[in-house]
C-alpha cells in the first residue's frame, strides 16, 4: 500500500465530507465520526435532542454513497419482527400455502434507529444482534445482511419518561458515540437560509459500495507501531477507578473504566484518522482526536458523578493530559 | 484444545481451562465480569475447535420461556389441515451463551435453567430431548444491580463453576489490538468432534477416587456450613448457609478432569483444592455481616481450604 493510494483515501474521504455539508449546516466532528464509523466498520450512537438534523445527516451520507437507506423509529410497542422480519403465509396459485420470508428495515446498508430508547428491552436486543453479527436469524434460518451494513442509533436524553435506557452492556456495542450539538447563531441563520427559501440541492453520489468496502479494508491496513497500541490501552486502564494509573478525576467519579472495545475504537478510529492525514502508521496526535467518541459512553459514573453532573469529556480530557505517550 | 481456542481469546488461560473442565463434567458454567471482555468469542471459538452449533440469546427483562425453548405455531399441510407445529428455540443447540442472564425475570431464567438441569424442554404436554453435548454458558456482570433480578440460590447451584473474569491487564489489552484491529481473526483447527466430548465424558467418570481423597472433599462441603462441626470460624462468623450436595459432586467430576489432563490416574486432594475456589464460591451464601466486612467468598473458601486438614486423623 503505497502513498498515492492514501492519499486517494483522503481524497475521497473529503469529497464525501463535503458533498455532506452542502446539504448540512455545521456538524463537521459529527459529519467525520459518522465517516469514520462507517470505514472502521464499527456503528454509531448519536445524542442528540430533537431537531437537529440527524435524520438529515443519515440520509445525505447515503445518497453520497448510493447505498440504501432505512429509517425505523422506535417506540414501546415496536417488536422485534418489525425490525427483523417476519415468515407470512402464502398462498400459490395452486392454492398452496407457504412461508415466505418477509424481509425488515434491517435489510439496508445504513440503518438509523431513531429514539431507540423507547422500545422494549426485547426489540432493542434484536437490532443489537443484527448490529453485532451483520446477520438475522428469523425462524430457524440465518439470513446475512449486505455490507456495508452500519447502524447509526439515536438517544434523546431530554424526555425521558417512559424510555427504556441502553443497558451498558449494549452501549458498549457501539464503536462511537457522537454529541450533536444545538447551532451557533451563524449556522442558525444559514439553516434559515436553505431550508425556507427555494434553495434545493440533490446530493451527488462520490463513492459507491465496493469503494466502501475498499477503504475499510484500507483503513484496517494501516500499522500501529507497539508504543502507539500500548498507548491505547494505557489510555483505557487509566479510566479504570481501581487502576493504578487511574486520574484523580477518574477515582473520584468512575465506577466502571472502558471495556477492551475502547482499545479497539482508539485503534480503529486512529487508523482512518492517520489515512486522512496521508500517513501510513497511526501516531498518539490520531488515537487522541478519536478519544472521546471511543470512550465517553464507556465511561461510567459513580453515584458522586452522576450527582455532581459530571461530563466524561472533561475526565477523558485529564486522562489523555495524564497519560505519557510512551512507557511501560 | 485449550493452545487452539489461546489462538484467539487472549489470556484467561485459567478461565479456558475451567470451562473446558466444566464441558468434560458435563456441567455448566456461569461467568461474571464485565461487558466487553470477550465472553461471546469465547464461546464461540469453543464452538469452532469442537465443531458444534452455537446460539446466544441476550437475556433482556421482556424475554419470555418461549423466546428460549421454542413454541408451538399453527400450521396447514397440503390437505388444508391445520396441525401445530413445534418451532424450535435457539436452546436446540450444543453450545448456549445465556448473556446477561440476571436480566430476565425469574420464570424466563428458571426456563432456562430447567433445560440445562435436565437436556430437554417440555412444550404443550410434549417432551424435546436436546442434542448432546449441551452446555450453557451463562454471563452476568456486576455492573448495574439495577432492573436486574439476581438467580436465586436454588438456581445459582445448578452451575457447576462460577468463574470471576478479570479486566485484562496492559499487555493482554495490546494483544486484544493486535488480533482484533486488523484483516482476520486466525482460523481455529477443529481438535475434537461433539462424539469426542462425550465420550471424554464417560472417561472422566471411570477415573477412580481414593477414599481418603472422597473424605477430604466431603468434609471440605461440610466445612461451609456453619452449624456443622468442621465449620471454620471464618464460616461460622460470616456464612448463613453452606454449600449443597451439588458443591460435592462438582468438586469431585472437577477433580477427575484435572487428573486426567495431569496425565494421573487418580484424583488427589490438590485436585480438590484446584477446583475449590471455582465450584464452591457461588455456594457459599454470605450473611449480612459478611457482605457488610466485605469479606470475598473467596476469602472464606481459602479460609476453608487451609484449615481443613487433608487426612482425617489429623482432624
Amino acid at each position: 500500500m503505497g502513498a498515492k493510494k492514501n492519499g486517494r483515501f483522503e481524497a475521497r474521504f473529503t469529497a464525501l465530507r463535503e458533498e455532506m455539508e452542502k446539504v448540512i449546516v455545521g456538524c463537521r466532528d459529527v459529519i467525520e465520526e459518522l465517516m469514520t464509523c462507517l470505514f472502521s466498520g464499527g456503528n454509531a450512537l448519536i445524542e442528540s435532542p430533537p431537531g437537529l438534523g440527524k435524520t438529515l445527516i443519515v440520509k445525505t451520507l447515503s445518497e453520497a454513497l448510493d447505498l440504501h437507506f432505512s429509517r425505523i423509529q422506535f417506540t414501546p410497542d415496536l417488536m422485534p419482527a418489525d425490525i427483523v422480519g417476519t415468515n407470512v403465509i402464502m398462498q400459490d396459485d395452486m392454492g398452496k400455502r407457504y412461508f415466505e420470508f418477509q424481509h425488515g428495515p434491517v435489510f439496508t446498508h445504513i440503518l438509523l434507529a431513531d429514539e431507540i430508547n423507547r422500545a422494549t428491552p426485547k426489540t432493542q436486543s434484536a437490532l443489537l444482534e443484527a448490529m453485532q453479527e451483520h446477520a438475522v436469524t428469523v425462524g430457524g434460518v440465518r439470513y446475512e445482511l449486505e455490507e456495508p451494513f452500519i447502524v447509526v442509533a439515536t438517544e434523546n436524553h431530554l424526555e425521558t419518561e417512559g424510555t427504556y435506557s441502553l443497558p451498558e452492556a449494549q452501549i458498549d456495542r457501539f464503536f462511537f458515540n457522537s454529541r450533536l450539538r444545538s447551532p451557533g447563531l451563524e449556522e442558525l441563520r444559514e439553516i434559515g437560509r436553505r431550508t425556507t427559501t427555494t434553495f434545493s440541492y440533490t446530493v451527488k453520489e462520490q463513492l459507491n459500495r465496493e469503494e466502501v468496502e475498499e477503504m475499510k479494508r484500507e483503513a484496517r491496513g494501516v500499522e500501529v507501531e507497539s508504543d502507539v497500541r500500548r498507548y491505547a490501552s494505557r489510555i483505557v486502564l487509566a479510566t479504570h477507578p481501581t487502576h493504578e494509573t487511574a486520574t484523580d478525576t477518574v477515582r473520584r467519579f468512575v465506577r466502571y473504566g472502558s471495556s477492551p472495545r475502547g482499545t479497539q475504537a482508539l485503534t480503529i478510529g486512529g487508523k482512518v484518522r492517520a489515512l486522512l492525514d496521508g500517513r501510513k502508521s497511526v501516531s498518539p496526535e490520531d488515537m487522541r482526536s478519536v478519544a472521546k467518541p471511543s470512550l465517553r459512553h464507556r465511561l461510567i459514573l459513580n453515584f458522586e458523578g452522576e450527582a455532581e453532573n459530571i461530563d466524561p469529556d472533561d475526565i477523558i480530557d485529564e486522562v489523555i493530559k495524564q497519560t505519557p505517550e510512551s512507557g511501560a | 484444545m485449550s493452545d487452539e481456542i489461546s489462538k484467539v481469546i487472549v489470556g484467561y488461560k485459567d478461565i479456558i481451562d475451567n470451562v473446558l473442565t466444566a464441558l468434560m463434567s458435563r456441567g455448566n458454567v456461569l461467568l461474571e465480569g464485565v461487558p466487553g471482555i470477550g465472553k461471546t468469542m469465547l464461546v464461540r471459538t469453543l464452538g469452532e475447535v469442537l465443531d458444534l452449533r452455537f446460539r446466544r440469546v441476550q437475556f433482556t427483562a421482556d424475554l419470555m420461556p418461549a423466546d428460549i425453548v421454542g413454541t408451538n405455531m399453527i400450521s396447514q399441510d397440503e390437505a388444508g389441515n391445520r396441525t401445530f407445529r413445534f418451532e424450535r428455540g435457539p436452546v436446540f443447540t450444543h453450545l448456549l451463551l445465556a448473556d446477561e442472564i440476571n436480566r430476565a425475570t425469574p420464570k424466563t431464567q428458571s426456563a432456562l435453567l430447567e433445560a440445562m438441569e435436565e437436556h430437554s424442554v417440555t412444550v404443550a404436554g410434549t417432551q424435546y430431548v436436546l442434542d448432546e453435548p449441551f452446555f450453557v454458558l451463562a454471563t452476568q456482570n456486576p455492573i448495574e444491580m439495577e432492573g436486574t433480578y439476581p438467580l436465586p440460590q436454588a438456581e445459582l447451584d445448578k452451575f457447576i463453576f462460577k468463574l470471576d473474569v478479570p479486566f485484562p491487564g496492559l499487555d493482554d489489552l495490546d494483544e486484544i489490538i493486535v488480533r482484533t484491529t486488523y484483516e482476520e481473526m486466525p482460523p481455529v483447527d477443529v481438535v475434537a468432534k461433539g462424539e469426542d466430548i462425550l465420550e471424554l465424558r464417560k472417561l472422566v467418570r471411570q477415573v477412580p477416587i481414593a477414599p481418603h481423597v472422597e473424605d477430604y472433599a466431603a468434609r471440605t462441603i461440610l466445612a461451609t456450613s456453619p452449624v456443622s462441626e468442621f465449620a471454620t470460624d471464618m464460616v461460622k462468623r460470616y456464612v448463613r448457609a453452606g454449600s449443597s450436595p451439588r458443591g460435592l459432586q462438582g468438586l469431585i467430576l472437577a477433580g477427575k478432569v484435572k487428573a486426567l489432563l495431569d496425565g494421573r490416574y487418580a484424583v488427589s486432594c490438590d485436585d480438590i483444592d484446584e477446583m475449590a475456589h471455582a465450584t464452591l464460591r457461588h455456594r457459599v451464601q454470605r450473611n449480612l455481616e459478611a457482605e457488610a466486612e466485605e469479606i470475598s467468598p473467596d476469602a472464606i473458601v481459602s479460609d476453608i481450604l487451609e484449615k481443613t486438614p487433608q487426612t482425617a486423623e489429623a482432624a
